[in-house]
């Protein structure tokens, strides 16, 4: 197991940039390695429903950083195993009920980890399982996804069943042209998409139709012009983006409206550099990790999608994001570049 | 895990030995709470005692979406063992409709707390459904009734939530289901919520949440009036002149800029994703409509050089009215050069758009 960056892995290396340029590569990946030691903090008890997006963040952080084995897989892959339940799905935590926000987040890892061949080993038909487990969420008469079986829907749980059955190569288990029509039935006339129909268009919304579109391969619905200006309109003097009009700058609307804008090929509408030291800004020089504005708290959410933000960006030294799938575009690759893929 | 908003504590003030121990003392207290409910729905112990121990976590926690879960497997067990009508002054949980008002009451000082929490919304949602299914008719519908005048209070606590949003059309759609369903007078709601966002639109022309609400409303209140092509140009020209009244009181805000995008966008047949207001427009109509809020923007230029928005309008719809063959009597090519070099100048973040848009002339 790595820790250690060397020179030119994972960042630019600090003399080559002016101070408010550099990114703390070793301060993030130290960060990321101790929130699973801060125990004696009762903030770690509270977010133990986020544990499994916790590790997913923290995991394609690292990637992104070029650390990608600096938590170990061994513990990661028991950990994420140990939340499976019997009907397929996944809870955020051992105890914790399954959830479509969880399951995507475990097969994400898996992914990650190149682990499926582990989990078939450890849990046989595990794949399949989880496959029919997203698959029972749809709703036949919709297309859309519940969240679980108490039935809330919102197109966020449609992105993760897509998400995670075509990294399964399960797509052919649910009907994805009625999933596609449900997402036309979100859209606005600004381009952009809401959680429902009739809802006002929001940017992590437009983040999961854009991407769930983007899997199904039918970006030709989006109109690209009116959502790319409307996406365009969200960074603010500052370089900073904002997930709707009149809303603040947030670090973690880099990754939704800047992946947007890649998905729909308008990622130059934006100031790339402006953003990118808007995020650097935000960095906790010290302890590692970044905030969502410059000098708040920072926690492991804002770190990552500020990080998956820079990535897009294509910040020296760092690994490509996939903006779709929002993992390591080389691991994207392997997965669905396979010929038996939804065989 | 996610904080926002919150100020970083530098590296050197460490927390005092005092609240180090406060804090684990806390944590062995909270993982007690946390084991003792776990185990005793595990054990199936749906009663009154463990409903208050999952109040108590949720008001600690109430992102624990297992711990939601639990309630609702309790509360779904009381239901089956109680009867569905009591003395509604009653305090205790003897009945289900107590138990459901309960439920709802202790919601409402979450969600003032926490108005984006999606567990306390879902829960609150999962609640009054049960209470169609389980109670009398008439108590039912006055909770669903109830509880368009709570969304009202949230919002005027902060009018651009959109869980609240979401949650006002869900259940405006309830009220309208129900009262087609049985013998209740009004049969639709789409008058009073339209002009509930004139009221908030009025207290706050930036409310662009409202304006969006608006712009769901209008293709739907057109058909409940029955509106014929007279009167859908009347709202049409209605709406024009309040927008275009709101852009020379503040040609700055984003929020009117996007209704007026909205109503140009009904004007042209191609746009099916929405209806549109009038019916009938010819060309000729729709030339008109261009000519007269181009040339109304304009004007605003005479005072206003430095509002961005007023070039990206003018270009945006210069460009669609030569799209649909509109002339150049009013304003030319060089006109649509200038408003570009100015929007340029204005808002050199968008660069990269201002080239491609200037790609796009093709004259
Ligand atoms: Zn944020």
């Amino acid at each position: 197991m790595s820790l250690v960056s060397g020179p030119g892995r994972g960042g630019m290396t600090d003399a080559r940039l002016p101070r408010e340029l550099r990114l703390f590569v070793d301060k993030h990946v130290s960060y990321i390695q101790s929130l699973d030691t801060r125990k004696d903090e009762l903030e770690y008890w509270l977010t133990e429903h986020l544990r499994m997006n916790g590790l997913y963040w923290g995991l394609t952080a690292l990637h992104l950083l070029g650390h990608p084995d600096a938590l170990p897989r061994n513990e990661m892959l028991d950990f994420v195993l140990s939340c499976m339940h019997e009907s397929g799905g996944f809870g955020a935590a051992p105890g914790h009920d399954a959830h479509m926000l969880y399951t995507v987040s475990s097969v994400q890892i898996l992914a990650t980890l190149d682990a499926f061949d582990d989990l078939e080993e450890r849990v046989k038909g595990g794949r399949q399982k989880i496959g029919h487990y997203i698959a029972s969420l749809q709703n036949p008469a919709t297309g859309t996804f519940a969240g679980d079986e108490w039935g809330e829907t919102d197109t966020r749980f449609l992105y993760c069943a897509l998400n995670a059955l075509s990294l399964l190569g399960l797509l052919g288990l649910i009907d994805v042209d009625k999933a596609v029509e449900y997402i036309q039935s979100c859209q606005n006339f600004d381009g952009g998409y809401g959680n429902r129909p009739e809802a006002e268009s929001h940017s992590g919304q437009i983040f999961t139709c854009l991407a769930a579109l983007s899997i199904a391969g039918r970006l030709d619905v989006v109109e690209s012009d009116r959502l790319g200006a409307w996406l365009s309109e969200r960074q603010l003097k500052n370089g900073g983006l904002n997930g709707r009009p009149e809303k603040k700058e947030d670090v973690c609307y880099s990754w939704w409206v800047a992946s947007s804008l890649a998905m729909i090929g308008k990622l130059h509408w934006i100031d790339g550099d402006r953003l990118a030291s808007f995020i650097l800004n935000c960095q906790d020089p010290d302890g590692g990790g970044i905030a969502d504005r410059p000098g708040d708290m920072v926690d492991v959410f804002h770190t990552f999608f500020g990080l998956a933000g820079l990535s897009l960006l294509k910040y020296p030294g760092m690994v490509e994001i996939d903006p779709v799938y929002c993992m390591p575009l080389a691991i994207t690759k392997r997965i669905l570049e396979k010929p038996d893929v939804n065989s | 895990m996610a904080s926002h908003g919150v100020p970083r504590i530098s590296g050197s003030q460490v927390r005092s030995e005092q609240l180090r121990l406060k804090e684990l003392q806390h944590i062995t207290e909270y993982k007690k709470l946390v084991s003792i409910v776990n185990l005793k729905v595990a054990e199936g112990q749906y009663t009154v005692e463990v409903l208050t121990l999952t109040t108590q976590l949720l008001t600690e926690n109430a992102e624990y979406y297992t711990i939601w879960n639990h309630r609702r497997r309790i509360l779904e067990y009381m239901f089956t063992q109680l009867p569905n009508t009591g003395p509604t002054p009653s305090n205790s949980n003897q009945n289900i409709p107590n138990l459901i008002t309960g439920d709802l009451r202790w919601l409402v000082s979450l969600l003032r707390q926490l108005p984006k929490c999606y567990w306390v919304w879902n829960h609150r949602l999962w609640l009054l459904q049960k209470a169609e299914a389980l109670l009398p008719t008439t108590a039912a519908h006055d909770l669903w009734h109830g509880e368009l005048e709570l969304v009202g209070k949230l919002l005027s606590l902060d009018s651009r939530n959109f869980h609240a949003w979401g949650y006002r059309r869900f259940i405006v759609a309830q009220i309208v289901r129900i009262s087609a369903s049985g013998s209740a007078s009004s049969q639709s709601m789409v008058e009073a919520e339209f002009d509930y966002t004139t009221k908030m639109v009025k207290a706050n022309l930036s409310n662009f949440s409202a304006w969006h609400n608006r712009s769901k409303l209008i293709p739907h209140l057109l058909d409940h009036r029955q509106a014929d092509k007279t009167a859908r140009r009347e709202m049409l020209d209605a709406e024009f002149s309040q927008i275009q009244a709101a852009i020379n009181t503040d040609p700055f805000d984003q929020s009117i800029w996007f209704y007026h995008q909205f109503l140009m966008s009904t004007l042209s047949p191609s746009d099916t994703r929405h209806a549109a207001i009038a019916l009938d427009f010819t060309r000729q109509d729709q030339l008109r409509y261009y000519e007269q809020e181009i040339l109304g923007i304009k004007d605003i230029l005479e005072d206003t050089r430095d509002c961005k928005w007023i070039y990206e309008a003018l270009l945006q719809y210069a460009l669609s009215y030569f799209k649909i063959g509109g002339n150049t009597q009013n304003f030319t090519t060089t006109d649509m050069q200038e408003w570009l070099s100015n929007l340029r100048e204005l808002d050199p973040l968008r660069k990269g758009r201002w080239d491609d848009l200037e790609r796009s002339f093709t004259f």
